[in-house]
């Protein structure tokens, strides 16, 4: 059984199609890249895997069922978290909230302290995990969200943009920490990227988001002329560096050049914002 | 007049349970205003519930009757509302002036004299009955009782909404079920300090208390610590020197929030040089 399954899947938000014809299976130990233009529904195709995001064709299973919120064996670590209510916390509190925060009651679980430690020593966050949040670099904040999301040992983990925002060090810091993660849990891994090329080195699968359409497939099997001037309704033409990376041109400005520059113009495009609003409406 | 005199007076004994149990319920309600950033709300609740307290004595009930109905409309509808942070402080602010129109309305329909409204804007602690007190301790017990229970999901839909929503835990749940607490504390806290100090109990200790230590059940015990400290010295430095006791209270809870600022500002100065 695949860990994730998407069969066919569209999701409309205000009557206006985000996406449709997403078909594509994450099994164990995998590591799939999402990507495409701002806007295009990544992180809306992470909230779908969730349930927190409603389908309007198709199906999205996990685990064999449908998404259900408050499952442990999916961890998620959302791309905007409220840096200013976070900052004065120590990154232990936080990955003990993703213990047991969700827990009505009085109890308090023995095993906890152990949990959170243990989370904390595969993410290698020990030593600045007593430390206020404010204090860490991006890149430091960026593994202790991934230690909250991996303490339960999740069997499928979604990250949104964990990339976005960090210096090429920072970058390859992450990236080698969900590749530790994946190989340690075994988890299939969605992570939700701008630029392929920083997690090449680890991905195994590419689904690919433009103009509504969705294609998956192997990195050589999506991220080549033909498919990306398909899915563009454009000519894409793709150099291949010394090194092995791709420079897509065609696309837009931000993904004709290797490097990110850091910065996700979230409300370019009209979809980002509808997803947006109604994220809200949702909750 | 010695301390055990003092103490044998009714009014002495009712103020000092009175300021108990709102500041216990105050401080912990008030570490969580200041970690969602809902100070504005906070505020906002307390002047709507003035418009419900003069809308309340113009009918002929108790002042307290139309500040629970008032506050906790205005809770429920702030919370509806301002799950997402883009459109809240327009909800509250529209509510807000909505609600003090309505109180501007309902004085002016009152012919006599408007002491109860007065009261309900400045606090009236030493005029405590031993009725205010069971009924401000109830409201209290009910608010800290509910607060232990939801701690940890209140915590963290507070801090990471997303990851909470994820997690089965309801942002716009979470934020119905803590406008209604704060409202429930605003009633409770106007009984002693009046809409227009609620800020002195609700916000300054736990703002206070959250610059001190990230920690949050930390910050939170301290928060109620400090709130119940400015009150306890706030009440009996109006009782030997005089003056108004909300006067003290908000001058102790105000001057502590600027002693951690500039604490926070001596050590950040300092780590800079060490760090340098």
């Amino acid at each position: 059984m695949s860990v994730l399954e998407v069969h066919d899947a569209a999701v409309t938000l205000d009557r206006r199609v985000i996406w449709q014809e997403a078909t594509f299976r994450l099994e164990r130990g995998t590591v799939a890249a999402v990507l495409g233009p701002n806007g295009a529904g990544k992180s809306t195709l992470l909230r779908a895997v969730v349930g927190l995001v409603p389908l309007s064709a198709g199906a999205v299973t996990v685990f064999g069922a449908a998404p259900r919120r408050g499952d442990p064996r999916v961890g998620y670590v959302a791309q905007s978290r409220a840096a200013d209510a976070l900052s004065t916390m120590t990154g232990r509190d936080y990955v003990g909230l993703g213990y047991d925060g969700p827990t009505v009651g009085w109890r308090r679980d023995r095993a906890r302290a152990d949990v959170v430690a243990r989370a904390l020593a595969l993410t290698g966050t020990t030593t600045f995990a007593d430390r206020p949040m404010r204090t860490l670099s991006g890149g430091q904040h960026q593994r202790i969200a991934i230690a909250h999301a991996t303490v339960f040992r999740p069997e499928l983990l979604l990250l949104d943009e964990p990339l976005a925002g960090l210096d090429l060090a920072a970058q390859a810091e992450v990236v080698d920490l969900i590749n530790l993660v994946r190989d340690q849990t075994g988890a299939a891994v969605l992570v939700v990227a701008h630029d392929l090329n920083p997690l090449a080195p680890i991905v195994d699968r590419v689904v690919w988001i433009a103009r509504g359409h969705v294609r998956c497939g192997s990195p050589d099997e999506v991220v080549n002329e033909a498919t990306l001037s398909e899915l563009y309704g454009h000519p894409i033409e793709i150099v291949h560096t010394a090194r092995g990376r791709r420079v897509i041109v065609g696309l837009d400005e931000e993904f004709a050049h290797p490097h990110p520059h850091g910065h996700v113009h979230e409300n370019e495009d009209p979809h980002a914002h509808l997803a947006e609003v109604y994220d809200e409406v949702t909750r | 007049m010695s301390l055990t005199t003092l103490l044998g007076f009714t009014f002495v004994q009712n103020a000092i349970y009175a300021v108990t149990a709102v500041a216990l319920a105050a401080g912990a309600v008030g570490y969580f205003v200041v970690l969602r950033r809902q100070a504005f709300a906070a505020h906002a609740i307390g002047h709507i519930g003035f418009a419900g307290a003069a809308g309340a004595v113009l009918l002929g009930l108790a002042p307290v009757v139309g500040l629970l109905v008032f506050c906790l409309g205005a809770g429920l509808m702030i919370g509806l509302a301002g799950a997402s942070l883009d459109d809240r402080d327009a909800v509250v602010g529209v509510t807000l002036t909505a609600a003090l129109g309505l109180g501007v309305l309902f004085i002016s329909l009152y012919s006599g004299y408007a002491n109860a409204t007065y009261s309900i804007l400045f606090g009236q602690i030493l005029g405590v009955t031993t009725g205010d007190v069971w009924l401000v301790a109830g409201l209290s017990a009910a608010v800290l009782l509910t607060v232990s229970l939801v701690y940890r999901p209140l915590l963290f839909v507070s801090v990471d909404a997303q990851s909470a929503a994820v997690r089965g835990v309801s942002p716009m749940g979470y934020s119905v079920l803590f406008m209604g607490l704060l409202a429930l504390t605003t009633v409770v806290a106007i009984q002693i300090v009046g809409v227009l100090l609620v800020f002195a109990l609700l916000v300054a200790p736990a703002a206070t208390a959250a610059a001190l230590t990230g920690r949050p059940a930390r910050a939170m015990l301290l928060a109620m610590a400090l709130a119940l400290a400015s009150s306890w010295i706030g009440l009996a430095l109006a009782i030997w020197i005089g003056g108004p006791t909300s006067f003290w209270i908000t001058a102790l809870a105000s001057l502590g929030y600027l002693g951690a600022r500039v604490r926070l500002r001596v050590g950040q100065t300092h780590g800079q040089r060490v760090a340098a």
